[in-house]
């Protein structure tokens, strides 16, 4: 018997020479042997394409393998997915959506297939759904539940959107994904009803109560999203451009253009402060500061120019207090660049 | 002034006339009892005067709503005109008055009333003994009425607000119609039943005490003629009447379910007539919280009725329009891609308005027919955006359908393209509607390359992206679409090898303004390398990640992609 660990090696063996028929034959040749399908979707589909995320995120994979690495994983998804069974009749309907900005769907989908052979009617919106584009399906197909998903933590502000979206309609929402941090204490900060760290707990916590709310109420994690928190934000929104060119500015003096990875770095950087401001939780920004030193890629943000970005960034944003405040003390939890 | 009858300090207290009382009367209060007396105890404050209107006693309660009242003074001193006018009988006689009062707190308003004579005896103080307790007694039922008055229409009306703002969150008549059953258990009753005729059906929604969530069904509008007092009740429009126990019966039949609230009795409410739907409540028993059912609590109920019925009639409308605008929609939506032998199809799609999912730029692709083996494609950009620029585009990819059938040459079939859209204009009252697309063929050869024939108007130039990262423009120009009768075309010829893309691309694309610059064809050709090798659909959703990006957020005009990719 072929063991999880073993299809996953030999698939992402295929995704790398990025040899789409092959991948697909290994995923179909588990489920023709009998493996259980959920665990070829996530022990073998979602596992392989972490370690794709961690190649990208050392430097060995470019944006473009990712996401040809991806539309494999899609394929064979679309592949598995032709193997499920039909909803039962009258079965409780789910909505699926990306948080806006969000592009990697394939969590999602994964979602959307591990909850339609859990007996759900699975309507999936896809990747970077608009928090408009949800209220207008809510309020036209009336779904039971709504499960948002992402892995950026940079884009909860948009789950604040799409959450009172549905909250305006009694649609419970539920939360997925590392983007509503390791214990999806910032999940209860957008107002959402619940979070689930994956799909199979999504899976199990629908089926134990279809209606949620799945937060108990006498957790105090997470504090709601306040007043400064939505205006702090808003600046950081407005000035995203202005902050990017700024902090460029600030560490390459010389540089006659921002290189784009420079300018994406420091643009994520942004996001993430924006979002950690938003969810008044340092942890969330410094986390982010961390791993932004961490990550290998060759023209980008080095570890040595975070502290002279931060510096810049808070001087030009003195007039947001919270901003501020996490912005200095991100500074005193770097890590020593090793010369 | 007979001062004998003053109390030399400010405790008012009857006893300490006690020296005047005849010899019948028990022994003098001891000094050691000298304290609050019985008047002082009372909330109402006490004034009591001589013939000459001189204050004898004052209680507390007086003293502090008249500071300026002093016993053994007369009571002008107090600075209330009209209790002294009526002390001094110089009022009009009536025995009561009302006043207001300065006081160091503000205003104050006083009633006053004449109390008994104090007889010429004044009551003996009781004797005080260890551990005696004083109790003052008040009447306040009138009090608790109409404060249980006031709180039990604040709560009916914090119902009504609160039920108000549920049910017109929803747009969904489904999910509005089990609102409608949730929200009254148990506030108005025990169980609850809406029936509710829309269109050709039926929907009912049903509840019940501690009954979970709302249960709901649909059935034929025909299914009424099997319920005739449920019919018939739907078409009452009077408020809530009792109903007979067969109504009961008829509700089981339609929904399936035991009647609710289990035997007690019903009433049906049918909702004000909207013109929309027809609706009507059943509600089972008295509500649970038990108590009588009042007339404040018969308003409560039609008001919320009434609420419920515009809340559905305001659903059904969003979703006939929505239902209206869904079909358009997945008629005017970006079509699937083919599967085809020999060539790779990739495409993304994001109009302006996110909410629409369409607008006015668009794209086709055809699967080969014939020996020749040649799929066509089609990708433009109506004038426009929104619900106007995508029937425009229907109207384009119709002809462009048809006319293919008849013309499959590009350079010829772009001009015929040209009269249709010419034509169909000058039938309607509108101005010009310009196009601009690219369109063509497609013809894989033995060796794996691909053949492509183009003829464009008005359209930004395809691109050509080689296996080895080299990107080319093709230089093919030509006049807008639906312009000109005698518009002049470009057509090009564009041989694949394998692993090469052709993309086409909407002006979307090039001109998504981003916070400082248009995106542009130099960062668009720029960004093409890094797809090398890539399938075609990674391609087109790479680019529009992109573009989205570079928008940082802003609006952006539709932005639409196609490639065309010979495989590797």
């Amino acid at each position: 018997m072929t063991t999880a660990d073993d299809l996953r090696i030999a698939y992402l063996e295929r995704v790398a020479v990025s040899d789409e028929a092959g991948a697909v034959a290994v995923a179909v040749g588990a489920l023709d042997a009998g493996v259980d399908p959920e665990v070829v979707l996530l022990d073998v589909v979602a596992a392989a394409q972490r370690e794709v995320g961690e190649r990208w995120a050392a430097g060995e994979w470019t944006v473009v393998q990712e996401h040809v690495a991806t539309h494999i994983s899609e394929r064979v998804v679309a592949a598995v997915a032709r193997h499920a069974p039909a909803p039962p009749a009258g079965a409780d309907t789910v909505a699926v959506a990306c948080l806006d900005g969000e592009w990697h769907g394939l969590p999602a989908r994964l979602l959307a297939e591990v909850l339609t052979r859990h007996g759900w009617r699975v309507e999936f919106l896809g990747a970077s759904v608009p928090a408009a584009q949800l209220a207008t399906h809510v309020h036209r197909a009336g779904p039971d539940v709504v499960a948002i998903s992402s892995s950026l933590a940079s884009r909860l502000p948009a789950a604040r959107r799409m959450v009172e979206a549905c909250r305006a309609t009694g649609t419970p929402v539920l939360a997925g994904g590392p983007a509503f941090g390791e214990d999806g204490r910032w999940a209860r900060a957008v107002g959402a009803d619940g979070w689930a760290p994956d799909a199979r707990a999504a899976a199990a916590m629908l089926a134990a109560d279809p209606e949620g709310p799945w937060f108990g109420e006498e957790s105090t994690e997470g504090t709601p999203v306040d007043r400064t928190a939505r205006e702090e934000q808003a600046v950081l929104h407005a000035r995203r451009a202005e902050l990017v060119r700024l902090a460029a500015a600030a560490v390459r003096p010389d540089a006659d253009a921002v290189p784009d990875e420079l300018a994406d770095d420091l643009g994520h950087l942004v996001d993430f402060l924006a979002a950690a401001v938003f969810v008044d939780d340092p942890a969330l920004f410094d986390g982010f500061v961390r791993w932004v030193g961490s990550v290998a890629i060759p023209t980008g943000l080095r570890l040595g120019e975070v502290g002279p970005v931060l510096d810049a960034l808070a001087a030009a944003l003195a007039d947001s207090p919270r901003t501020a405040a996490l912005l200095r003390g991100a500074h005193g939890g770097l890590p020593t660049p090793v010369a | 002034m007979d001062g004998r009858h003053g109390v030399p300090t400010c405790v008012a207290d009857v006893g300490t006339t006690a020296d005047d009382t005849p010899s019948t009367a028990p022994a003098p209060v001891p000094p050691t009892a000298v304290g609050p007396g019985l008047i002082d105890g009372l909330d109402e404050g006490v004034v009591v005067c001589d013939r000459a209107g001189v204050v004898r006693a004052a209680n507390a309660a007086a003293r502090d709503l008249l500071p300026d009242l002093r016993v053994g003074e007369v009571v002008d001193v107090a600075r209330c005109e009209v209790l002294a006018r009526a002390v001094h009988g110089e009022g009009p006689g009536t025995g009561s008055f009302e006043a207001v009062v300065e006081h160091p707190e503000g205003e104050r308003h006083v009633r006053g009333r004449r109390g008994p004579v104090l007889g010429p005896t004044p009551p003996p103080p009781p004797e005080p003994g260890e551990g005696d307790s004083t109790w003052f007694l008040r009447d306040v039922t009138g009090e608790h009425a109409r404060t249980d008055t006031l709180l039990a229409a604040q709560e009916r009306a914090a119902f009504l607000a609160e039920a108000g703002r549920a049910l017109h969150g929803v747009l969904h008549l489904d999910r509005t119609a089990r609102r409608v059953v949730a929200l009254a258990v148990p506030r108005l009753a025990a169980g609850a039943v809406l029936v509710m005729r829309h269109d050709d059906q039926v929907i009912w929604a049903a509840t019940e005490l501690g009954g979970g969530r709302p249960r709901l069904g649909h059935a034929a509008a025909s299914a009424l003629t099997r319920v005739p007092r449920v019919a018939a009740a739907l078409a009452d429009e009077g408020g809530g009447v009792d109903v007979d126990p067969w109504l009961a019966e008829e509700l089981a039949t339609l929904t399936g379910l035991d009647a609710p609230g289990s035997g007690a009795p019903l009433r049906a409410c049918p909702v004000p007539v909207t013109g929309v739907v027809d609706a009507l409540v059943v509600l089972a028993g008295p509500r649970a919280a038990g108590g009588d059912v009042t007339d404040p609590e018969e308003d409560l109920l039609s008001s919320y009725v009434a609420r419920a019925g515009a809340a559905l009639a305001a659903a059904a409308l969003h979703e006939e329009q929505a239902h209206l605008g869904a079909v358009l929609q997945e008629s005017l939506a970006a079509p699937r891609l083919p599967e085809t032998d020999g060539v790779v199809w990739g495409a993304a799609y994001r109009p302006a308005r996110e909410t629409m999912r369409v607008g006015g730029d668009f794209y086709e692709v055809v699967g080969p027919r014939g020996e020749e083996g040649r799929s066509a494609f089609l990708l433009g950009d109506v004038c426009g955006k929104g619900i106007e620029a995508a029937v425009l585009s229907g109207r384009v990819r119709q002809s462009w359908h048809a006319l293919r059938l008849l013309e499959d040459r590009p350079a010829r079939l772009l001009p015929l393209l040209n009269t249709a859209l010419l034509d169909a204009v000058a039938t309607r009252d509108e101005g010009p509607r310009f196009a601009t697309m690219v369109l063509g063929d497609a013809r894989p050869q033995d060796d794996g390359s691909v053949a492509l024939r183009l003829a464009t108007g008005g359209h930004p130039p395809p691109l050509v992206l080689r296996a080895d990262g080299g990107v080319e423009t093709v230089p093919v120009a030509g006049m807008l679409v639906g312009g000109l009768r005698e518009a002049r075309f470009g057509e090009a010829e564009v041989l694949l090898g394998p692993g090469d893309t052709c993309l086409l691309y909407s002006d979307g694309v090039v001109e998504a303004r981003g916070p400082g610059d248009f995106f542009g064809e130099e960062r668009l050709a720029a960004a093409l390398p890094a797809c090398a090798g890539a399938p075609a659909a990674v391609v087109c959703e790479y680019l529009e990640q992109t573009v989205v990006e570079w928008l940082d957020g802003h609006d952006h005009d539709d932005v639409a992609l196609l490639a065309i990719q010979a495989p590797a």
